[in-house]
């Protein structure tokens, strides 16, 4: 844990204005495809090529010398590569680095050169990159939602809208100490690393940590590796066990943790680790018990928040009855329905030019009346003897008037297609399926009969001198502002103006 | 860092037996009433945990007020562990020999005759005494409350009784039926500590949730964890320019521009609750910042806590206005928890921190955000006792940060005075003096700060229309910025991600708009808007809109299913985006599509996605 080399701080916490060599970075292809990569310094030799790596999308050639020290954010251009001196050679690196398995082909191609006009100090300096028309991509910084989409999927993974309502309903801030288990593909590791997260150099500060745990081995290492390349291993300890049978302690010793997450088949089986006093044993478990004195994994005067995340309801059953069973309170189960919104110009119109998106029927009664009587007036027309005696024409002069001039196209009409039509909204095509049921629940700090003694010392009763009623709104203003006066001094007063305000501002 | 033990003068909720709660200021030796559930000494909960149930007790016959026990979870669920024993989970009850309800092996609900303690029905029905099955008026109820006798179970018993059709109930009525009586009557409550989650739970069921916007805790989340929110990095302060009275607006301490790190841009029409939701996640919500309080003994911590009170009236006798730059000084760039010892700050030092800060722009002329009081914080109080929040918080109108020059504060030059007239001045008159400087230098301070951009995320829940909001806040986020704004109602979104879309941005990178010639980058980043291009669409990626929803159920044995008393309301929208740093000129955006040979991972992709993205 405890690396003699300068801790860099995770480019998922402080990303610093610019992209960074060695750094991972995020580059978005298009809506919803997100690479991530570590850019490198095209440095000498590189897997036999002597200029640094390229990626390759469908949006063109990338070399990483035109991503690197760029404002994060950036929309970057392809370049033309020069593939003919060495020809093709592609290598589908997938999963062989974790994080890095990009799914997509990496080339590394005999091309080097400065990008954004950054002096770049390596490779065939001086020689201009081309700017490709394939496209462009943008790159963007590391977060928590955007590993969730990216990761390399190794397991079933928590997305954001469990995630960030879980760790908000688990109180996980800044300086908290959570265990989670298991670690899976670490989607909800990040978030929770993002959430404890409070620095590192100020002396004194217990500093927020995620204590991992995983048993399923090449996971483990997988997971390990990435946290190390995500500069997170000094914020999440990871362990190899399987916490069934050996519980939460790390080295022996008390995570102290006051925020648990369970996403494992059998919660129930890990809970009466998470006890505050020693779990009574459970059946066919040696009675080894008063051997080692218990020590629990939780912090022994906080309040320790609890979340499990289950797929089935009889799983839920199983935990919430454990949980109350060892002393857990207000437990509630939730699950959390989440819906993504399109917006799009509706466009619907008879007289609209034929283009992707326009729907070519009546935009309303009116339009529908005016084409009918145009096919009437058609209709009609045919019907008649082909040429009148006079020689005139004036059916088709009928059609033109009822038409207002409409007779096939308006060409005006699609002139702003991003304003014409009316907006909508239309929720995702396919209807997200139910992922987990969540169960919450709060183990209170154990208060002994020592612990009310000492409280009551302290504060001694029957010295009430006034009373503070819940009851009616006005009344609670009357009798608070009496509390006050009983107070002296101005920051009271203050306090008074506040209450005054909170109450004035929920009024 | 919040505490799991109540403290004096905190504000806590009270959750009462109905599931309602209140939030209270626990004030020593106060009487904490419950009205009908009756009262308790406030002394009685001060340094207990948060979270225990407590019961209000018989009064002693020798003592005048009530006292409290903490109830344990085994007897909390005495009756669910009863249900559960039985041989089907599926359809408890209907035992006809064991009474739901026994007086002997403890459970809370007897159902007995006050009097002889005799047990007077069973599940069935059966055994129910005739005289019991009277019903009970409501005077009674409240005589029996009155005197308050066995913590309110006999009500609860008696109303039971008086239910004539109790013994033609099916046993799941007969469970849901207790359970609503037991809510009423039992005087039980929870003291839970007044954070983000359970206040705007609070506000939002039991106030007026139009006050926050009906901003749900699925929507605080989405919202932070969007927007990136977190602790942004060690507290980093400017040098103290030792500004002396008699120097002007050039003693000021210069922004240094990479010193900003880890600062949020926020909108917040939701009375503040939004900006405790950012300051929670960036670790500055809490008073109490120095966590080892709860590992110091009892003892120690109060001393501690003296010491600090002595120290702070002190301060408050010295000059006629301390305010909190002199509680303790910014020391020259030092880092929370490190400064140094205290030296009096001079009138132009910023109490700022340049990381870790929040920054709230605001429509009317004071920032409006009450609901920070709840954390002992006021952002309009002139002076402060010490909050991680002055350190943290700065706040300004749009006048300031637009027009800058038509804001009185910012634009009037500041008070000089030579020492000997200064000296000649009563104290109240100098501490104005000092105060106005003060004010001066940090209007500056935070104005310039605003306007120097470079913003690590913007976050909103605002009335106001968010095209607005974005055109002038685009241009202070940081390349690759989050953009995360919560609206109640999806319309205002909808218009927002219209002014992003494909055909927008495809005909603005076209670069054939009139509008757009001869227009740099930069200008094209500050752009004004016209009808055609409210905002410049390739400011913005990866736009989207959703909505969260939770639901909650109910889970005991053998009836586990939704809530249907779910409160209505609406489900509330989340918009999110990264800032983008669009390349100069024309750019093609043709990309190179071999059709039918998908590569691989691209197969799912929607057509939006194959969309080029100009
Ligand atoms: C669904 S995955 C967790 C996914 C994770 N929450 C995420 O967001 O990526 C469950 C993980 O728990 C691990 N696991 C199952 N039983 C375990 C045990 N007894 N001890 C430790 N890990 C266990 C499995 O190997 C698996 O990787």
């Amino acid at each position: 844990m405890t690396s003699t080399l300068p801790q860099t701080v995770s480019p998922f916490l402080e990303p610093g204005p610019r992209t960074k060599p060695n750094s991972l970075a995020v580059l978005q292809l298009s809506r919803d495809n997100f690479v991530p990569v570590y850019l490198q310094q095209a440095s000498g030799e590189h897997d036999g090529y002597v200029e640094g790596a390229v990626i390759n999308t469908r949006y063109g050639s990338f070399p990483h010398s035109t991503l690197l020290n760029v404002p994060w954010g950036s929309q970057v251009r392809a370049s033309k590569v020069d593939t003919g001196s060495r020809g093709r050679k592609r290598k589908w690196q997938l999963d062989e680095e974790a994080g890095r398995a990009t799914s997509e082909p990496i080339e590394d191609e005999k091309e080097t050169g400065n990008g954004a006009g950054e002096e770049n100090g390596d490779g065939d300096e001086g020689k201009q990159l081309v700017t490709d028309t394939s496209g462009f991509i943008h790159v963007l910084p590391p977060t928590p939602e955007i590993w969730t989409t990216s990761l390399p999927h190794r397991t079933q993974v928590v997305y954001t809208p469990d995630a960030s309502y879980i760790l908000h309903r688990i109180r996980a801030r800044p300086g908290s100490t959570l265990i989670e288990a298991g670690a899976g593909s670490g989607s909800f590791t990040h978030a929770s690393a993002r959430a404890v997260y409070n620095g590192s150099l100020v002396k004194g500060k217990r500093p927020g940590k995620v204590f991992s745990f995983e048993f399923h081995e090449e996971r483990y290492h997988k997971m390990k590796k990435e946290l190390s390349d995500h500069a997170l291993d000094g914020i999440v300890q990871l362990t190899h066990r399987d916490v069934y049978k050996d519980g939460f302690l790390v080295d022996g010793k008390s995570p102290e943790a006051d925020a648990v997450f369970l996403d494992l088949p059998a919660p129930w089986e890990a809970l009466p680790l998470l006890s505050r006093q020693r779990p009574q044993l459970r059946e066919g478990e040696a009675g080894e018990a008063g051997a080692n004195p218990w020590v629990s994994p939780l912090h022994p005067k906080k309040s320790v928040f609890i979340c499990t995340f289950s797929p089935c309801v009889e799983q839920v059953t199983r935990t919430v009855s454990t949980l109350r069973h060892l002393g857990w309170v207000d437990i509630e189960m939730v699950e959390i329905a989440n819906r993504k919104l399109h917006t799009a110009r509706d466009r619907v119109g008879l007289y609209l030019p034929v283009d992707r998106g326009v729907n070519s029927s009546a935009k309303d009664i009116e339009e529908a009346i005016t084409k009918l009587t145009e096919i009437e007036e058609r209709f009609r027309e045919n019907a008649r003897p082909k040429q009148p005696a006079d020689g005139s024409e004036p059916a088709k002069v009928a059609s033109k008037a009822a038409t207002n001039g409409k007779t096939s196209v308006d060409e005006a009409a699609l002139k702003y297609p991003w304003l014409d039509g009316r907006l909508v909204t239309r929720g995702e095509p396919e209807i997200k399926t139910h992922t987990s049921y969540l169960v919450f629940a709060v183990l209170p700090m154990v208060w002994t009969a020592e612990d009310e003694a000492t409280a009551l010392a302290r504060y001694p009763i029957g010295n009430e001198k006034f009373v503070v009623s819940l009851m009616g709104k006005a009344s609670m203003k009357e009798e608070r502002r009496e509390a006050m006066q009983q107070k002296q001094g101005n920051r009271k007063s203050r306090r008074k103006d506040r209450d005054e305000k909170l109450a004035e501002a929920e009024g | 860092m919040y505490s799991s033990i109540i403290r004096p003068n905190t504000w806590v909720a009270i959750r009462l037996p109905s599931g309602v709660t209140r939030n209270i200021l626990v004030t020593p030796n106060a009487t904490i009433s419950l009205g009908k559930y009756g009262s308790f000494p406030a002394n009685l909960i001060i340094e207990r945990p948060y979270h225990v149930t407590f019961e209000i007790e018989d009064q002693r016959p020798d003592e005048k007020y009530s006292r409290i026990r903490i109830v344990p979870a085994s007897e909390l669920y005495a009756e669910i562990f009863a249900d559960e024993e039985s041989p089907d989970c599926s359809a408890p009850t209907v035992d006809a020999a064991k009474p739901v309800i026994s007086a002997e092996d403890g459970v809370e609900f007897t159902l007995v005759d006050a009097e002889s303690g005799k047990l007077v029905t069973r599940s069935s029905g059966e055994v129910i005494d005739e005289n019991a099955r009277q019903t009970l008026t409501q005077e009674e109820i409240e005589e029996l409350k009155r005197e308050g006798s066995n913590a309110g179970k006999d009500v609860i018993a008696k109303l039971m009784l008086s239910h004539t059709a109790l013994d033609q109930k099916t046993s799941f009525s007969l469970a849901k039926y207790k359970l609503l009586k037991t809510k009423k009557y039992i005087r039980r409550f929870q003291i839970l500590p007044v954070d983000v989650p359970n206040l705007a739970h609070w506000q939002l069921e039991e106030r007026d949730a139009s006050k926050i916007l009906d901003l749900r805790a699925e929507m605080i989340a989405l919202v932070g964890s969007w927007g990136n929110v977190h602790y942004g990095g060690d507290s980093v302060y400017l040098g103290d320019p030792m500004a002396t009275c008699e120097q002007g607006e050039e003693a000021l301490a210069p922004l240094q521009g990479d010193l900003l790190n880890g600062r949020w841009l926020v909108v917040d029409d939701t009375g503040g609750l939004l900006v405790a939701a950012i300051a929670e996640r960036m670790g500055v919500l809490f008073p109490e910042l120095d966590e080892d309080e709860d590992s110091l003994d009892e003892q120690a911590r109060r001393e501690k806590r003296e010491r600090r009170e002595a120290e702070k009236e002190a301060e408050d006798n010295q000059d006629g206005d301390v305010d909190m730059a002199d509680a303790d000084d910014p020391a020259n760039r030092a880092i929370d928890g490190a400064r140094p010892k205290k030296v009096r700050s001079s009138d132009f030092a910023i109490p700022y921190s340049q990381t870790n800060t929040i920054t709230v722009v605001h429509s009317a002329s004071q920032p409006s955000l009450p609901f920070l009081g709840y954390w002992d914080f006021d952002a309009v109080a002139p002076s402060h006792a010490e909050h991680p929040l002055c350190r943290h918080l700065m706040c300004l109108t749009w006048l300031q940060l637009l027009k800058p020059e038509l804001d009185t504060a910012y634009s009037t030059p500041p008070l000089t005075a030579s020492p000997e007239l200064l000296g000649s001045w009563k104290p109240s008159r100098r501490g104005n003096f000092h105060r106005k400087r003060r004010r001066f230098a940090r209007t500056r301070h935070v104005v310039e700060a605003t306007r120097a951009g470079g913003f690590s995320g913007l976050v909103c829940a605002s009335t106001m229309d968010p095209i607005s909001i974005l055109k002038h806040t685009l241009p202070l986020l940081a390349g690759g910025a989050p953009v995360s704004m919560y609206s109640p109602t999806l319309e205002p979104l909808a218009a927002l991600a219209d002014c992003f879309s494909v055909s927008r941005r495809t005909a603005w990178t076209s670069g054939t708009l009139p509008e757009m010639v001869a227009k740099t980058v930069e200008e094209l980043e500050r752009w004004e808007g016209s009808e055609q291009f409210p905002l410049n669409p390739t400011l913005l990626l990866g736009t989207s809109i959703q909505t969260s929803r939770a639901r909650r159920w109910q889970v005991l044995p053998g009836r586990t299913h939704p809530l249907m008393t779910e409160r209505g309301g609406t489900d509330g929208y989340v918009f999110t985006a990264w800032r983008a740093k669009p390349a100069a000129g024309k750019v093609a955006a043709k990309g190179k599509f071999k059709r039918r040979k998908l590569e691989t991972g691209s197969a799912a992709e929607s057509e939006a996605a194959d969309t080029p993205k100009a």
